[in-house]
């Protein structure tokens, strides 16, 4: 009788496909995966704690760093939860600009997610493509707030200032032409036989587990599950737009896919929704230069970022400093699926899961 | 209840026994690579930097410089230290002395630590000077040079801006 030992082997923390500084602890039987286990903490940089040292207003360009391909949405969820803190309503007309930027937040951090998981499984031209649709979204960030991936775009009370001349016009020419473009990266990929059999029925989650592992974004909603908190508790003026919601109906790796390409449209949707109905009047409220909030005051404020439910959780002592900022991030929860996804797959699957599940380290290890 | 629906996504039907053959996937993939390749010679997508280099957004933030009054040509800093109190990473530091005209102040010497900035702009927002803010984002972004202490700009760096780095050793920016 032959017999096989279990082998144990490092993947990461300096891995291509790995997205940054994960390390993978497998343990494999042959080529096929018995156990994952995430060892993360590599990017920690400690901003839970930096944030308890610095004013309400200095933590905005932190927030920043969480989550550097979607900084915009860190900086959404933080900012929120001051306004909650404070009982600020935000002017209209902030809060549509306030959608128009975190949609073009979820298509840029979706193409660049596009870019990577195909050059994960193989596929190199998408990678060039999608980063070119990316870069025309960051030279829109660009010049909206004056920085390309840490934009620092939103204060408390709003946005600092208004979009420049010929914005609105870039910004429609850019959409006008998002659809060619999905169309475009679908005949590379959509119906693609390698790509199929790279990713159809890998990583399958039924919602049960997805949910009870704490999986939000798309990573959820593959499994059919129609989470999202744009929907469930709307934040800004989200209630106003009709948009869909893709779910998909097997919840492995491609269905994942199939979700992302169509939020993408689906985020072009509500920008021209938003465009056409966009508000006049003031873009700040009013907000005293000293944030003090009452001691003891607590907020919970939750947005969908491109990659899940991204929440603040605030506490005030009553100084102008916070007691305690908690940032849940979806990359955290989202990475505890992957022990339960790889389960029985090939190694060479493991780079499919980690990409299908979207994380950034950044945002795990905060 | 907002105007959200959920829809499931279609999945597309198994694969047609001539699409299972791999060639014509590979065809059709290679067609839009072709389209491309034939794009890029009439219009380059690349930039030859740094011969070449993308003009600068009016918003840029590159790193913060301080600035004269526009009229009378006196600092127009006058120590209010709001810089200093928002900076997210301490970069700033200011040293005061009495202002010469015997009112207010000003500042003796002026610190930004180019190595700790994180360019947020929000020191720019907090200046509290009359007519414009004495502190301002500048279209700086090459700061390349041979020693950690020369990122500690200080007053003559900031009004002036970054100097070229000495002759014969590096393309001065923007030449």
């Amino acid at each position: 009788m032959y017999q096989t030992s279990e082998l144990e082997i490092n993947m990461g923390p300096q891995h291509p496909a790995t997205h940054g500084v994960l390390r993978l602890v497998l343990r494999l039987d042959g080529e096929t995966i018995v156990e994952v286990k995430p060892v993360i903490g590599y990017l920690h940089r400690g901003v839970e704690k930096l944030s308890e040292n610095r004013g309400y207003r200095s933590v905005t360009p932190l927030t920043d760093r969480l989550d550097y391909c979607a900084a915009f949405a860190e900086n959404h969820s933080y900012v929120g939860a001051v306004e909650k803190l404070l009982g600020v309503e935000v002017p209209p007309r902030a809060q549509a600009m306030r959608v128009v930027l975190a949609e073009l937040q979820r298509i840029a951090s979706h193409l660049i997610w596009l870019a990577t998981h195909g050059l994960d499984i193989g596929a190199m031209t998408i990678f060039l493509y999608a980063f070119r649709e990316r870069e025309k979204c960051l030279d829109l960030f660009e010049g909206y707030c004056g920085a390309r991936l840490t934009y620092n775009a939103l204060r408390i009370g709003g946005v600092p200032q208004e979009f420049p001349d010929g914005w609105t016009e870039a910004l429609r020419r850019f959409l006008d032409e998002l659809p060619t473009r999905i169309a475009q990266y679908e005949t590379l990929l959509t119906g693609n036989r390698i790509w199929r059999l790279r990713t159809e029925g890998v990583g399958v989650i039924d919602a049960r587990t997805a949910l009870g592992l704490g999986l939000t974004g798309p990573t959820l909603r593959g499994s059919g599950v129609d989470y999202d908190v744009r929907k469930y508790a709307p934040y800004e003026n989200y209630r106003d737009y009709a948009f869909d919601i893709p779910v998909g109906s097997k919840g492995d790796t491609y269905d994942r896919y199939l979700i992302r390409m169509e939020e993408m449209r689906q985020s072009r949707r509500i920008i021209l929704q938003a465009l056409e109905a966009l508000p006049d009047g003031p873009i700040l409220a009013k907000v005293a230069g000293r944030i003090r909030p009452p001691k003891g005051a607590e907020a919970y404020f939750m947005t969908e970022s491109p990659r899940g439910e991204m929440s603040v959780y605030l506490v005030s002592d009553g100084t102008d400093k916070p007691y305690r900022v908690r940032f849940r991030s979806p990359c955290f929860n989202n990475l505890q699926g992957l022990p339960t996804l790889s389960k029985g797959h090939m190694v060479a699957d493991v780079v499919a899961l980690i990409g299908s599940i979207d994380i950034v380290l950044g945002c795990v290890d905060r | 209840m907002s105007e959200a629906r959920a829809v499931v996504i279609p999945r597309p039907a198994p694969l047609p026994w001539w699409k299972r053959f791999f060639l014509v996937e590979m065809l059709q993939g290679m067609s839009v690579t072709m389209k491309h390749y034939l794009r890029g010679w009439r219009e380059p997508f690349t930039v030859q930097y740094p011969e070449e280099r993308l003009p600068l957004d009016p918003r840029f933030r590159g790193y913060p410089r301080l600035r004269m009054h526009p009229e009378t040509g006196d600092e127009l800093c006058n120590v209010c230290r709001q810089c200093e109190k928002i900076c997210p990473t301490l970069c700033i530091a200011i040293e005061e002395e009495p202002h010469p005209s015997g009112k207010g102040r000003r500042p003796r010497q002026f610190t930004v630590d180019y190595e700790r900035c994180c360019q947020c702009g929000l020191c720019a927002e907090a200046c509290g000077s009359d007519p414009i803010s004495a502190i301002y984002m500048s279209h700086d972004y090459e700061l390349a040079d041979y020693g950690r202490d020369r990122f500690r700009a200080q007053k003559d760096r900031l009004y002036l801006g970054f100097p070229a780095p000495p002759a014969g050793k590096g393309k001065a920016p923007g030449k």
